[in-house]
């Protein structure tokens, strides 16, 4: 869903691992060959990032804008986050 | 101030159309996902997957007192009152762990078929039930012997399994396939099946409406399922990827855990009304449930929450999950590790750019 969400909107998608506990690395490696995720990771290992945002749960995605502002929050569905990224491209 | 002049604040505050009350939230380890809950000893037990035991909360301090350590990977497990145990699911030692309450000491190990990821008892029929996920198959335990019974033929991805005794049915639901297998329990044998929604994986069942509630964590819904015509008859909506469900004691409402929403949805059995929400941990998954008290094992927060239901019935309305709050506010800075080169990278590298945030966790 992510690759193919960022070839078909042109958007960048970064990755925020979050609750992994001590040692994130070798289960995102896992994630990461399952799934075939090449996008931008970045760890969040206190999940303090997260907090601030209000994220209480995964997947979770949060779309921005070109100005820094936050659009959507949420959007697990593919549906959902579609017509969420048309709006946003369309802006 | 007069005695009426009292300030409305969160202390005092009473709001009519909450429907649940948070009692506590006892931290417990890495990735809590399954909960069962001893009556007898006022305990809770909750699979703490990423840690390899089971947590053993106290439910008269609200305090996590013992780990037990059991297989690799414990995802779900069930206390049988009967025999005093604790079964676990070690989904990566491909076996269940039979655990004395009494002495918290491992009995027996039982080899079931590979990663086994979902248990049921059925106690008056002294059974238990293991879904085995990458053996695409369901395992039939004597609860007292402990030998397999059977060994019966699912779908891959085989994990979640409620039971109707009085239509001699059980039902294994395969996350992978998306489909649901229904078994005869006087033949173990396939019986019928149904299609479902993607990342189906949990289930339970009201026999009265002759109807299971089906989780699809993937495509976001509740299928409500047929038993006696093996038909889908309408998908319900709940908060962001569920991933757990639990029928309440009066069997008139079904509890779903919200992974993606960090909730507990209260589902009408009947009406099929979203009832409430309740805010739970991060990232929730198993639950147990005992008269209108809930537990509720957040895989993220790693923590067991305790919240009661205090709805009597269907509201007025359907519960809808309010927007965000930052939605329309600036995104705060952040500076955080790459994974893969160990630099430190802001957000300042999109700024004047359109780009989506995924919060994600491996498990």
């Amino acid at each position: 869903m992510r690759r193919r969400e960022e070839a078909r909107s042109g958007l960048d998608v970064i990755l925020i691992d979050i609750w992994e506990g001590t040692d994130p690395k070798p289960d995102v490696d896992r994630f990461c060959e399952l799934w075939g995720v090449d996008s931008t990771i970045l760890l969040d290992e206190t999940a303090e990032y997260a907090a601030a945002l209000g994220i209480r749960g995964v997947p979770t995605n949060v779309l921005v804008d070109a100005d820094g502002t936050i659009v959507d929050v949420g959007l697990v569905r593919l549906d959902e986050l579609e017509a969420a990224i048309d709006r946003l491209v369309g802006r | 101030m007069t005695e009426l002049d009292i300030p409305i604040g969160a202390a005092c505050r009473i709001d009519a159309v909450a429907p649940g009350m948070t009692i506590a939230e006892v931290p417990v380890g890495l990735d809590p996902e399954g909960v069962a809950v001893d009556l007898g000893r006022r305990r809770a037990y909750v699979a703490c997957s990423r840690a390899d035991n089971v947590a053993l909360v106290d439910l008269g301090t609200n305090e996590t007192v013992a780990r037990i350590p059991v297989g690799a990977e414990p995802i779900d497990l069930v206390y049988d009152p009967a025999t005093d145990r604790i079964f676990t699911a070690n989904a990566h030692s491909d076996s269940v762990s039979a655990v004395s309450a009494e002495t918290l000491e491992v009995v027996a190990t039982l080899d079931v078929g590979l990663y086994p990821s979902g248990l049921t008892a059925d106690h008056d029929a002294r059974r238990i039930y293991s879904g085995n996920s990458l053996g695409s198959s369901m395992s039939v335990i004597d609860l007292d012997t402990l030998e397999t019974i059977a060994t019966v033929e699912a779908e891959v991805g085989a994990g979640a399994i409620a039971f109707d005794r009085t239509r001699e049915l059980v039902i294994c639901v395969n996350f992978i396939a998306a489909s649901a297998t229904f078994i005869d329990t006087k033949t173990w044998t396939p019986v019928g099946r149904v299609e479902v929604g993607v990342g189906a994986c949990a289930v339970g069942i009201v026999p009265e409406l002759g109807h299971a509630f089906i989780v699809n964590s993937l495509a976001g819904t509740v299928s409500r399922v047929s038993l006696d015509d093996v038909a889908v008859l309408e998908e319900l909506t709940v908060g962001r990827a569920p991933v757990g469900l639990t029928v309440g004691p009066r069997h008139d409402r079904v509890y779903v855990s919200n992974r993606g929403s960090g909730t507990l949805s209260i589902l009408g059995a009947a009406d099929g009304m979203h009832w409430g929400m309740i805010p739970v941990g991060g990232g929730p998954g198993g639950i147990a449930v005992d008269g209108n008290r809930v537990y509720v094992a957040n895989a993220g927060s790693g923590t067991l929450s305790i919240v009661d239901d205090l709805l009597a019935g269907a509201p007025p309305r359907p519960a809808t999950e309010p927007p965000h709050p930052l939605i329309g506010h600036r995104l705060p800075e952040f500076s955080l590790v790459d994974f893969r080169t160990g630099e430190r990278r802001s957000s300042r590298e999109w700024a004047e750019r359109r780009y989506i945030i995924n919060f994600f966790a491996s498990w």
